[in-house]
Formats: structure tokens, sequence, C-alpha cells
């Protein structure tokens, strides 16, 4: 009980002022604050700090703080891919199990402990991310390489599309992503900006693109690539911006070139 | 008060739609918690002296953590919690990574790699925040940890989730930390 004689500790005016006292505690401080001049000055001296730390807190950040367009697409592409995978084996084991009784989990866990004890494999932890899908490389791996080409190379009619990458970089690229061996077909080692573009035979710009993502997949990509090079060679576009936009985030190129969110009917 | 509300929403609907078989609804839902969350999650990972990219490299790893996280456990007590718990622990991983390669740099370069510029040094060059700037650098970290993450809007108790440490201690941090800044403004 607070006497009419003792004040409110700081710590009590704020915890107050947040809400985080008890019932109880909260309306003595209450009932107190009501008599007391003193504390209650000091209860709106603490908010004032309070107001004005918010908004120096907010100041001092918010400038820093980059366009959110290029992180939103990222994740999204990469939520995307995700979602396209079937969901973890717990989810489908746990779904399995609420969905029936108990007696039939029991009687698969001791059919599980007596595989274990046999010596069946271990059952993977499955905590963190899995593996998924590239939509976008790993900008520290791949930050996109460039040939020493011209324009005028560039919008040669015989210049190849893409050239076919080596047997040896290819198994080189997903090592450096640490995808398995069995799993290469479903990937195709894609250069980032493309050799149509400019773009070099150089492990720094290549990475795994998967042909299974059901939304910024290889094909999508493609047609960014033949947008961009038409807008070179009518040029409406300088090379070194194109280069430099599929570098960056084709996916937001994508978005910025098509004037679209997500990838056109015909590029898919 | 009607962001909190927002907040609240979303986090149940995290939970509900984790429940349903369409993964894609998932995707939407974190996708929508990010553009609530993304920039509180920033400016308090730049509290924590990261560099502006690796910060939002931490931001994308936090929401695929999230997205995982709900179709294994199919819930989210707490996802505004759950978004700064991971936040700052892939943090302090990044930061101790960070100094360790710093320290073999130096050693083998013979002079100290340059420092991750530090945000909060431009905030410092304007008037207004000098003395903002001095009473906050004089805090110690696991103050300016909670004021911060209190100046986001999360509750003592998602505080103390946060950084693993009591509602006494974040009530304690809180307390000492406001009455500094007041005295600094002669209250």
């Amino acid at each position: 009980m607070l006497s009419e004689d003792s004040h409110v500790p700081d710590e009590e005016l704020l915890l107050a002022s947040d809400g985080e006292l008890s019932p109880e505690r909260a309306a003595e401080v209450s009932a107190h604050l009501e008599r007391c001049w003193s504390c209650r000055a000091r209860r709106q001296e603490i908010g004032q700090a309070a107001i004005d730390f918010v908004r120096h807190y907010r100041e001092s950040r918010d400038p820093l703080l980059p366009p959110v367009a290029g992180p939103r697409a990222r994740l999204t592409a990469h939520l995307a891919q995700l979602a396209a995978l079937p969901a973890p084996w717990r989810t489908r084991w746990a779904e399995f199990f609420e969905k029936r009784q108990v007696a039939i989990g029991m009687a698969c866990a001791l059919v599980l402990a007596a595989g274990l004890w046999y010596g069946l494999p271990g059952i993977p932890s499955n905590s963190g991310i899995r593996p998924v899908p590239l939509s976008l490389p790993d900008p520290n791996l791949t930050p996109g390489a460039i040939a020493s080409i011209s324009r005028e190379q560039v919008c040669r009619s015989d210049l190849p599309r893409n050239r076919p990458v080596s047997s040896s970089l290819r198994h080189e690229v997903f090592a450096e992503y640490g995808i398995p061996a069995a799993e290469p077909k479903a990937y195709e080692v894609d250069y980032l900006i493309s050799p149509a573009l400019g773009g070099a035979d150089d492990i720094r710009n290549l990475w795994p693109q998967s042909y299974s993502s059901a939304v910024w997949n290889a094909r999508v990509k493609d047609a960014l690539e033949d947008r961009l090079r038409d807008l070179v060679c009518e040029g409406k576009l300088d090379l070194v911006t194109a280069q430099h936009d599929i570098a960056a985030n084709w996916i937001v190129a994508y978005m910025n070139y098509f004037h679209t969110d997500r990838p056109l009917e015909m590029e898919r | 008060m009607g962001e909190d509300l927002l907040m609240a929403e979303v986090a149940i609907g995290l939970v509900e739609h984790a429940t349903e078989a369409a993964a894609g609804r998932h995707a939407e839902q974190v996708v929508h918690f990010f553009d609530l969350m993304r920039d509180r999650l920033l400016r308090y990972l730049l509290g924590l002296r990261l560099p502006v990219e690796d910060a939002e490299e931490i931001v994308q790893e936090v929401f695929l953590a999230l997205f995982e996280h709900l179709r294994r456990e199919r819930k989210c007590r707490n996802a505004r919690a759950w978004v700064f718990r991971v936040a700052h622990n892939l943090a302090l991983k990044r930061r101790g990574r960070d100094r360790r390669n710093r320290q073999n740099l130096s050693s083998r370069a013979g002079d100290a790699a340059s420092a991750a510029p530090d945000p909060e040094q431009q905030f410092l060059r304007s008037q207004r925040g000098m003395r903002f700037s001095a009473i906050w650098r004089a805090l110690p970290e696991q103050e300016r940890r909670c004021l911060a993450l209190r100046a986001e809007g999360l509750t003592y108790r998602e505080i103390a989730e946060v950084l693993d440490v009591s509602l006494g201690t974040v009530a304690a941090s809180l307390g000492r930390s406001l009455a500094r800044f007041a005295r600094a403004d002669g209250r």
C-alpha cells in the first residue's frame, strides 16, 4: 500500500503507463497519482522522454532503410518456390496422427521404434531451412560478370542467345551452391547476364536456376533477356544499364520492364 | 492501437492458415506480415550495428524461416516476438562471424579491416541528434536493445522472450534508460 508521504518509483510509473502492472498494484498507483502532484508530474516527464526517444529513434534510422520493392520481390519469389514444394514430412506425419486415434499413433510409434532398433536410418531432424529451388542467385556467389563486348556485337543477328556451359563448370556451380549430386537435372545452370547481353563464361556469372519453379523460372527470365536485348538494339536502353539491372535482381527488372508484378501468361 | 489490432489479426491469421493445405496462402500471409514488420526489424538490426545489406539479408532469412516454421509446426504462438527473436539471434551470430573475419583479415594484411559502416554515425552529424546519440551510446547494450524493442511496439513479455531475460530485467532496463533521457532533458 502506498502511503501519502511515499512516492511511486520511476520504474513503477513506467510500468503503470505501459499497462504492465498487476491490476491490484495498478489500482494502488492510480489512487496515489490522484492525490500526488509530484508523482503525476514525474509520470508525465517519463512519458515525454519516451515520446522523444521514439521520435529520435525513428529519425535516426528511417532515412537509412532501402526501398522495400526489391527485398519484397525476392521474398515473394522464394516463398512461391517453397510453397510449390511438398510440405515437410513432419507436418504430413503430424496431420496423419492428428486425424486418427492416439492408438494408431502409438502403433506407428512402436513400429518406428522397432525399426530403429533393427538399424533403420535415423529420421532427419528437419530443423532449419531446406534447400530451395533458386529463382535468384546468391549475390555473393554470383554477382554477374561481363565479357568485353560492344552493343554492335550484342545486336548481331548471329550472336547465340546462350552458350552451353561446360560439364566441369556446371559441377563447380552445383558444388558452390551445395546442390546434391542427385538434383542437378532439376536445374538449368544459367547465365545471370546472358551471353546475348554480353555476359561472360565465368563462375561468377553462373547459377543453378530451377526448372520446377512455378512462378519465376528460367523461361520467364529468357523472356526478360529477349526484351532487354530488343531494347538495347532499338537504342532505347544502354547495354550497361541492361546488364546492371538483370544482375542486380532480374525479378525486379522483369517487373519494371514488363510493367507487371507477375510473369505474363505468354512467358509461362 | 489500430496497428496493434492489425498485428494481432495477422498473427492469428498465420496460425489459422498454417492449418490449411494451401501453402500458397501461407506464403501470402508471410508476405503480408513482412510488409508490416520489415522496417521494424531493419531498424532494430541497424541498432545492433549491422550494415544495412546484412540486416536486409537477415530479414529475408527470418521470413523464409517463419514460412518453414509454420509449415512444420502449424502454429506460431506470437509471430511478432518470434520474428524479432530469430532476427536478434541471427544478427548476433553474424556479428560474431564478421568480427572473426575482420580479425583474420587484419592479422593477415597487417592493418585493421574497415569496420562495418555504423548507421548511427550519420544521425550523429545532425545537430538534432547529437544529444540523443550521446545518451544512447552511453547506455549499456542490454538497455539499448530493450528500448529499441519497446520503440518497435513489443510488450515487456515479448522483449523478455526476444532477449531471453526476465520480465524484471526488462522493466528495470527501461526504467533506468528512460530516466536518463528525462534527466538529460533537465527533467
